[in-house]
């Protein structure tokens, strides 16, 4: 914008602003002076020099703890009710392939997905309801030094808060952001936030292989290292690729209110359908792909008896060398492969691959022997990283407007995933873990 | 009697009038179209926990932000 229309718009705020100020004065009458409202009581409190952070953080936390405990009723009944629709449709559909199809390919296919919406919109409706209360706001202003110090914006937390849920609605979020720069780094490092649809990998992998006792560390753990590699990530962006300061923080901080119900809901509703429609369509579609290309070609696999006969056991094979290295075999490099898709398709990969139900994964990954707790923790760090999914893809092509960074996020991923497992592997055989 | 200072040298507390602003261009119409245009009264009420941004009163809101940007602004305070 030139000189003259800057000072243009400057000149007629200037203007505007006086003319709210005289209206004011000759119309408002004040009631008397200083009231100290339950804003500024609420305030004194949550923006407390030394209460600020922690109350902060417990939000934060009672935020997952909500979103997750909220949603554990709804996703048992969705597992058990396509665990009885798969089991009756095999035994009612007499022909062996359609009942494959439609038990395996379509019920199984649908539960996998179905279980993660009641947790993501446990999060959205946590989400809306701290925007609606007015405390976002107070989030940015307590954040803002820190994200300033890696080169962001107070603003910026808010979509990396909602990457924990999903990617593809954080990186929408953006929106709300004015300064370009800063609007490219958040959505560039926004996949290294660990979305729910990464959890059930690492809860199978780190279940099965580190025990009860320190399961919660290792998972801990990665997202810990989701959050340190998106900051330095941040950080490199800014020094390189956009260079310059933060934009300005000028943000109002608005009263507190008591969240409306149906205006919270709607808000939930709103970002929770970008998940559905993903879930609907994408994974839904590539969970039926797996389904064919596990149970065929049908007569070798002995009408979906016999994976290591299958297409997809031709394609593990064939990609298993990249991963040798890291200690993974072919069933790694085709759950890795179909996880480009989604990430909880891993999860689906592997059930249908070791032919266990998904209570029973653990033991067969543990029976079978498919990992230390080295090269497991290597491989669910190698989940976190590579490549964000299709429709996460499919977003920042959306806002950037452009395949350009879409797919240099996809390179610089894989990059940065091979690097990361790469070194986990290595510093963990020095100290001589195998 | 009233002297000139910084926003960013305020203490909570402090007030005073805005006399002027630091002319660079793109901040300075943001600054204005947030409310902060020359000759509104405003006082600062807190710092945030991490001693950056303020808040401030102004015109009855509370806005937040940066030293880096309260910086631009320059305030007359009643010297007390």
């Amino acid at each position: 914008m030139s000189e003259y229309a800057e000072n243009l718009r400057s000149a007629f705020a200037q203007r505007r602003y006086e003319r709210i100020a005289s209206i004011v004065d000759s119309t408002v009458i004040k009631g008397r002076g200083e009231i100290f409202t339950l804003t500024d009581m609420l305030d004194q409190v949550f923006l407390n020099k030394h209460l600020g952070i922690p109350i902060f953080l417990t939000v934060l936390w009672t935020m997952f703890q909500f979103a997750f405990a909220v949603s554990e009723p709804f996703v048992v009944i969705i597992e058990k009710i396509f665990e009885m629709l798969g089991a009756w449709s095999g035994q009612a559909i007499s022909d062996p392939h359609l009942a494959s199809f439609v038990s395996l390919g379509i019920f199984g296919g649908l539960g996998s997905v179905l279980v993660f919406i009641p947790p993501i919109f446990g999060l959205f409706l946590a989400l809306s309801v701290l925007e609606d209360s007015g405390y976002m706001a107070r989030a940015a202003f307590v954040m803002d030094r820190f994200m300033y110090r890696l080169g962001l914006h107070g603003r910026s937390f808010i979509p990396l808060m909602i990457g924990f849920g999903c990617n593809v609605p954080a990186i929408m979020a953006t929106r709300s952001m004015d300064s370009e720069k800063d609007r490219m780094i958040t959505m560039l490092i926004n996949p290294l936030i660990s979305c729910s649809a990464r959890l059930p990998v690492y809860v199978l992998i780190a279940g099965a292989l580190f025990g009860a006792a320190y399961a919660g560390t290792a998972i801990f753990a990665v997202y810990a290292l989701g959050i340190v590699l998106a900051v330095a990530t941040a950080l490199i962006f800014r020094r390189t690729l956009f260079r310059g300061e933060p934009s300005p923080f000028v943000l109002e901080l608005p009263p507190y209110a008591v969240p409306d119900a149906s205006s919270s809901i709607l808000h939930m509703w709103s970002r929770g359908r970008m998940f559905l429609k993903k879930a609907g369509t994408i994974i839904f579609g590539m969970t039926i792909i797996v389904w064919f290309l596990s149970t065929h070609p049908w007569e070798e696999t002995s009408g979906g008896q016999v994976i290591a006969e299958s297409y997809i056991a031709w394609i593990g094979h064939a990609i298993e060398p990249v991963f040798q290295p890291f200690g993974w075999d072919w069933m790694a490099a085709v759950a890795l492969l179909f996880g480009l898709v989604a990430k909880e398709v891993v999860v689906g990969t592997y059930g249908v691959l070791l032919g266990a139900e998904e209570a029973g994964l653990g033991e067969a990954l543990v029976s079978q022997e498919l990992f230390t707790p080295l090269t497991g923790f290597a491989f669910m760090a190698f989940v976190l990283i590579y490549v964000p999914c299709v429709a996460t893809i499919g977003a920042i092509a959306k806002e950037t407007n452009s395949w350009r960074w879409p797919a240099f996020a996809l390179v610089y991923q894989t990059a940065l995933a091979f690097i990361v497992s790469g070194v986990i592997i290595a510093a963990g055989r020095l100290v001589g873990l195998s | 009697m009233s002297i000139l200072k910084r926003l960013d040298e305020l203490v909570p507390g402090q007030g005073g009038r805005i006399a002027s602003i630091s002319p660079c261009g793109n901040l300075r119409r943001r600054l204005m179209e947030m409310g902060l245009v020359i000759g509104s009264e405003l006082m600062v009420i807190r710092v945030a926990p991490a001693g950056d941004p303020v808040e401030v009163l102004l015109r009855g809101y509370s806005l937040a932000l940066r030293k880096n940007e309260a910086k631009q602004l320059i305030l007359e305070v009643d010297a007390a």
